[in-house]
């Protein structure tokens, strides 16, 4: 990582006119550096703005104005005669301006069809089994996903997706993908349907996948993603974090642990993949399952916080916000068995879901979070969760979501 | 960069520049009809949003272009060669421009034009003219390096050839531009996503 700070490269970096080796001690350097970051933020807008910047047209009479200017000048000259110049509008017959007119046409549409047809930005795409597709074209070893372009995978094959600059996404079997946006801003996939893993390194909120249940944001590192035909889908983080969300649901998801999200309701509570089956069992029943009765619900969240041991309160942390106050005031006693509020933070602060105390409980809690396994870079992460992103930005999904989150 | 490429080196290639330098008039209106929105563009920008003064400019400019043609010798990119001549083009005008304010009336050129009727004319959107009306009140070493990056899409080695600068001079331009833009617009973040 660079221990220099990096904030006069950061234009540079957002155009990708940094080399690719320095671009990724950059992405790690922005990963460790609250004040880089703060200023890449600043810089990202910047460049947002910039973009909306339009190209203005020519008033139509400037060409018109240009020849009475010049046959202004052309009198003056034959007043005053100076070396002639090549150039004279006078001869232009009607004849042979209707042939310019036409030929400027052709050109005029021929650039527009090709810039339509090749300019788009796109992603390469690599074959890795079988015979993916863009659009209906076959990849033999590769191909360009343009913006706008579908990937599609049959049973037999795979590919891999180079991000820009910024990362990888393989897609497995039986998968739909389609290239929404890239640009240095933003980088956005949809999946349609089947499996994709992403391994990305660029700084936060760069990398986003529309699901049709929830927009996945990338924070660095990997995960896999799948989505089944109904829309349904399970977020498995590999390293790093990954936030989830669904209008005002999100979840966010740490190594290790996984989140299933639902069409209509968006994302589900996050566990640990080494959490009991009964404990996640019950869990799925609360987020998803049509509440029949109130005893239902309440028999399945009981089980649950029975259940739970003190990592599970990544679970128990999400559920506190998801649950009406009756149900909240058991989760906050279960909680506080199990990892006791630090000082400042109340049993009436949670139960009224005040920010602040949540945020401190959950600076506390995600101590017991940690994974042995977890190195460096995904502590990093880590922190810069806990610390800097309480909210991601751009996951509202560009397209096709429709479903409403349950409230 | 690609986009570029795709667009502009199709249409303008050296069989045309060279028919332009050989006097052929319908090469040049090709030359015209390619460049005369980027040029336009920059004069209106460069001129905070004055039409009339960027049409004039603009007139300028391909004068010019005709007369001294002759001169490119392709040592650099057409473009390159171009946009130095429309960046010292806008340069002289607005120094003359300067020259006849009476002193202590050099209001920046923003404020004065933003009542101009032109202006409203392009500042239907909302973000895009709140964009403009900020890019006119940039420093005009900033607003150049943003314009050629956004407008023309040079890349960074080209826009430094176009102003004469280092590469590292022009990621500062921009660096400053974006934080300056970022700045006077913070309050469309959210209508950005």
């Amino acid at each position: 990582m660079f221990s220099k700070h990096v904030t006069k490269d950061l234009s540079a970096y957002c155009h990708g006119e940094i080399p690719s080796e320095q671009s990724r001690q950059i992405a790690e350097h922005l990963i460790g550096c609250n004040q880089c970051r703060a200023e890449f933020e600043e810089i990202k807008l910047g460049v947002k703005l910039a973009e909306r910047l339009p190209q203005i047209s020519a008033p139509d009479s400037l060409w018109l104005d240009l020849q009475n200017r010049r046959a202004a000048e052309a009198s003056t000259n034959e007043a005053h005669p100076r070396r002639p110049s090549r150039f004279s509008f006078k001869g232009l017959r009607p004849a042979f301006a209707g042939v310019a007119v036409g030929f400027l046409l052709i050109i005029g549409f021929g650039s527009l069809w090709i810039y339509t047809r090749e300019a788009r930005p796109f992603w390469e795409v690599a074959r890795l089994n079988g015979t993916p597709r863009i659009g209906s074209s076959r990849i033999e070893e590769k191909g360009r996903l343009a913006v706008g372009q579908w990937l599609e995978t049959d049973g037999d094959s795979r590919a891999k997706i180079e991000v820009g600059s910024i990362g990888q996404v393989e897609i497995d079997p039986n998968t739909r993908v389609r290239l929404v946006e890239t640009k240095a801003t933003e980088h956005r996939l949809e999946l349609m349907h089947g499996k994709m893993s992403a391994r990305i390194w660029a700084p936060p909120r760069l990398f986003f996948v529309d699901t049709p249940s929830a927009v996945a944001a990338d924070l660095g590192c990997g995960y896999t993603l799948e989505v089944d035909d109904e829309g349904s889908g399970l977020l498995h983080v590999t390293s790093g974090w990954v936030a989830l969300k669904l209008k005002n649901r999100e979840s966010m998801v740490p190594a290790g642990a996984t989140c299933a999200t639902r069409p209509g309701v968006g994302p589900g509570t996050p566990y640990f993949d080494d959490s009991s089956e009964i404990f996640r069992e019950a869990l799925s029943l609360v987020d998803f399952k049509p509440i029949v009765n109130e005893l239902g619900k309440v028999t399945a969240l009981e089980i649950l916080l029975v259940n739970a041991r003190v990592r599970d309160t990544l679970s128990l942390w999400h559920l506190l916000s998801r649950v009406d106050i009756s149900d909240r005031s058991l989760v906050y006693r279960r909680m506080a068995a199990l990892v006791p509020p630090p000082d400042g933070v109340t049993r009436e602060g949670v139960l009224q879901l005040n920010e602040p105390m949540l945020q401190i409980w959950k600076d506390k809690l995600e101590t017991t979070w940690g994974n042995e396994s977890i190195g460096g870079v995904q502590k990093a992460w880590i922190n810069i969760w806990t610390r800097a992103l309480g909210k991601v930005d751009g996951l509202q999904g560009k397209n096709r979501i429709q479903a409403e989150a349950r409230p | 960069m690609e986009q570029r490429a795709v667009m502009s080196e199709p249409i303008v290639d050296e069989r045309v520049i060279e028919a332009c330098q050989a006097g052929d008039r319908e090469a040049f209106r090709l030359l015209f009809e390619t460049y005369k929105d980027r040029v336009f563009s920059i004069a209106v920008y460069s001129f905070g949003g004055d039409e009339t003064a960027a049409s004039d400019v603009s007139q300028q400019i391909f004068l010019k272009l005709m007369t001294s043609i002759g001169q490119f010798r392709g040592e650099s990119a057409f473009t390159t060669w171009l946009y130095r001549l429309v960046v010292n083009a806008c340069k002289d005008e607005q120094r003359k421009r300067r020259r006849w304010l009476p002193f202590g009336e050099g209001t920046p050129m923003g404020r004065v034009e933003e009542k101009r009727p032109q202006e409203k004319r392009y500042a239907k959107l909302e973000i895009a003219g709140s964009v403009q009306a900020a890019i006119t009140e940039l420093k005009p070493k900033l607003r150049l390096a943003i314009l050629l990056k956004y407008v023309e899409d040079l890349s960074y080695e080209e826009i430094a050839s176009v102003l004469d600068c280092s590469k590292g001079t022009v990621a500062s331009r921009l660096n400053r531009g974006h934080k300056a833009l970022a700045r006077k617009l913070v309050h469309l973040r959210h209508e950005l996503e």
